[in-house]
């Protein structure tokens, strides 16, 4: 037996806990200024220095790396980060399983039928067909609820499909529905709300669950300001 | 490379070939394992590679997706082997008789599963495991978890592991349909603690509520759990009272056994196999994406295949660990290349090497 395991540590996370600062993934584009302004509010300042992809929080407790939005669970998943921020839009994408540990007031959007204006809700009886960047959202949706579809997946400019006659509805993220509106689209039907979550790698959580936990109590918690 | 080469060595995905110095570690580290195993009587089984698949299909669940079915020449659905505590399950059933228990067996072999190509990150294909069956309650538990510590001993690793109940959450939430059930199952395990509030504000009382969300998300060290326990204790029954404290008496005793692990309670372990009836547990390494080893006791599961009795195990995924474990154990020795003679005495020379114990080559 090696010296290392002559030693038990049951009242202690030792051997067992990872050292180093947290590991968070966080995405680029519109969230990222939400969720740094959440957590200065929180007394977590971060900042990344021109197109530098890795940064450290003042205090030391977090590692912070800026990833696409879709590939944010694909780097929790492997845990290379331990947690993540996203959207649920992208967790029902990947389809992976994350502990979901919070969920954040900010970034929430809705996941949304559309079509051109004038369009009327759909039959349930014809086949819907329905031009995404989310197939297995709307696969999962329609189906279980008994809706036959065919899908068109895109990569994006969705709003073009029932313009130009691709599919005569979309379904998207839908946040002000500017776009919408500027396409003389509208909005069939709100599928489901989408929030931010907080997710962690499960292995990473167990082994990290005391500062993951620390982490949590300093986000629930309300600060001076907000308190004021 | 030529076009036909480049075919030829397409590797279809969920395969894997392992060779020379690694394939000779992979060798000696199983073995090293089995004769631990031995060495605490449990004796070696082996299983089919495919067996029927239907008798299979209501244990696999969401996993039934990762399965290879193929059809035989009489047009029966068989699978290939996905996971040996299944296929071990009906041999014993076959093979097991009441006067030969308690029976003592393990294993450490292939497994075949389907691998999404964009997930490499369950690069699963050699379990290895231990089962101990015919034998119910605390010294059980007891001797498998010490052997799953002896187990990460003699590889020189240290991880956490972390022991919960299935028990306790089929004692605590009888008032849940079936469907209730499943869902409070996925909450709890994925921590997800405001939908699991949410789920048992609809059939319990808001105090009872706070105390097993609190419960189902506490994880911590066998006295940080005691304490806990006694703060809550009062608003609990007295079995899901029992469970609790049988969690913390077989915590106890393996910290006076010399458990080698971090060992934490954790009640969001509740097994990911339906057929989990007592303890559950996994083990955790920091640097891995998911659990090394995981296991637990299934009493039901045998009864399937047509043979009533308790049963507790574990098993481990060794291919993914391979690399932590202690480097002394499956180092290739040195290798004599003998030279400079004739073939005849060289070949004498290597042999008087070979009778020493030492590799020689010519």
């Amino acid at each position: 037996m090696s010296s290392r395991n002559a030693t038990t540590a049951h009242n202690t996370d030792t051997a067992a806990v990872q050292e180093g600062p947290l590991t968070l993934a966080l995405p680029k584009g519109r969230l990222f200024d939400q969720v740094q302004d959440f957590f200065l509010k929180k007394g977590l300042h971060f900042k990344f220095e021109s197109r530098k992809l890795v940064a450290h929080d003042e205090s030391g407790l977090l590692k912070i790396f800026l990833v696409k939005n879709a590939d944010l669970p694909t780097y929790v998943h492997h845990g290379i980060a331990g947690l993540g921020i996203c959207g649920e839009d992208v967790l029902f994408e990947e389809g992976k399983r994350f502990f979901r540990l919070r969920k954040f007031d900010f970034g929430s959007t809705s996941m949304c039928l559309a079509a051109k204006k004038g369009y009327t809700a759909p039959k349930k009886s014809r086949s819907l067909t329905v031009a995404t960047k989310f197939p297995k959202f709307t696969l999962d949706y329609f189906h279980r609820r008994g809706h036959p579809i065919e899908l068109i997946k895109l990569n994006g400019s969705v709003e073009l499909a029932p313009i130009l006659g691709l599919a005569p509805y979309i379904v998207d993220l839908v946040e002000t529905g500017s776009t919408l509106k500027a396409n003389n689209l509208e909005v069939v039907e709100v599928l489901q709300t989408i929030v931010v979550q907080l997710i962690a790698n499960p292995s990473y959580y167990k082994l990290n669950y005391r500062r993951i936990n620390q982490l949590l109590d300093m986000l629930n918690s309300h600060s001076k300001e907000e308190r004021e | 490379m030529t076009d036909s080469k480049k075919r030829y060595l397409q590797v279809p995905q969920g395969t894997e070939g392992v060779h020379v110095e690694e394939a000779y570690r992979h060798r000696r580290i199983t073995q090293e394992l089995l004769d631990q195993f031995v060495l605490w009587g449990y004796l070696p089984v082996e299983t089919p590679v495919f067996d029927f698949y239907d008798i299979y299909e209501p244990l696999l669940h969401s996993t039934s997706r990762d399965v290879y079915r193929l059809i035989d020449r009489e047009g029966d659905l068989l699978m290939l082997r996905s996971d040996i505590t299944l296929f071990l399950a009906k041999q014993m059933g076959l093979w097991l008789r009441e006067e030969e228990l308690p029976a003592r067996v393990c294993y450490g072999d292939t497994i075949l599963r389907h691998q999404n190509v964009e997930d490499i990150s369950k690069n699963e294909f050699f379990q290895i495991g231990a089962e101990l069956i015919g034998k119910a309650g605390e010294p059980a538990d007891l001797e498998l978890l010490m052997l799953l510590s002896e187990i990460f001993s003699k590889l020189g690793l240290h991880p956490a592991v972390h022991l919960g109940s299935h028990q306790f959450l089929t004692t605590c939430l009888t008032e849940l349909s079936d469907t209730e059930l499943n869902r409070a199952v996925t909450f709890i395990r994925d921590r997800r603690d405001d939908s699991l509030r949410e789920l048992l504000e609809s059939k319990l009382s808001s105090r009872k509520t706070e105390v097993l969300t609190t419960l189902f998300s506490f994880i911590g060290t066998p006295r940080e759990f005691e304490r806990t326990v006694y703060s809550l204790g009062g608003e609990l029954s007295q079995l899901e009272l029992e469970e609790l404290e049988y969690l913390s008496s077989l915590a106890e005793q393996l910290v006076e056994l010399g458990f080698s692990p971090d060992l934490r309670i954790d009640l969001s372990e509740i097994g990911a196999q339906p057929y989990y009836t007592g303890i559950v547990f996994q083990a955790y390494l920091p640097g891995l994406d998911d659990a090394i080893a995981s296991g637990g006791r299934y009493d039901k599961l045998l009864e399937r295949f047509g043979f009533e009795c308790p049963s507790v195990g574990f098993s481990m995924l060794l291919r993914k660990i391979e690399d932590l474990v202690d480097s002394s154990i499956g180092r290739l020795p040195k290798i004599t290349k003998v030279e400079g003679a004739a073939f005849k005495e060289a070949f004498h020379r290597a042999q008087e090497l070979r009778k020493k114990g030492e590799v020689a080559i010519l």
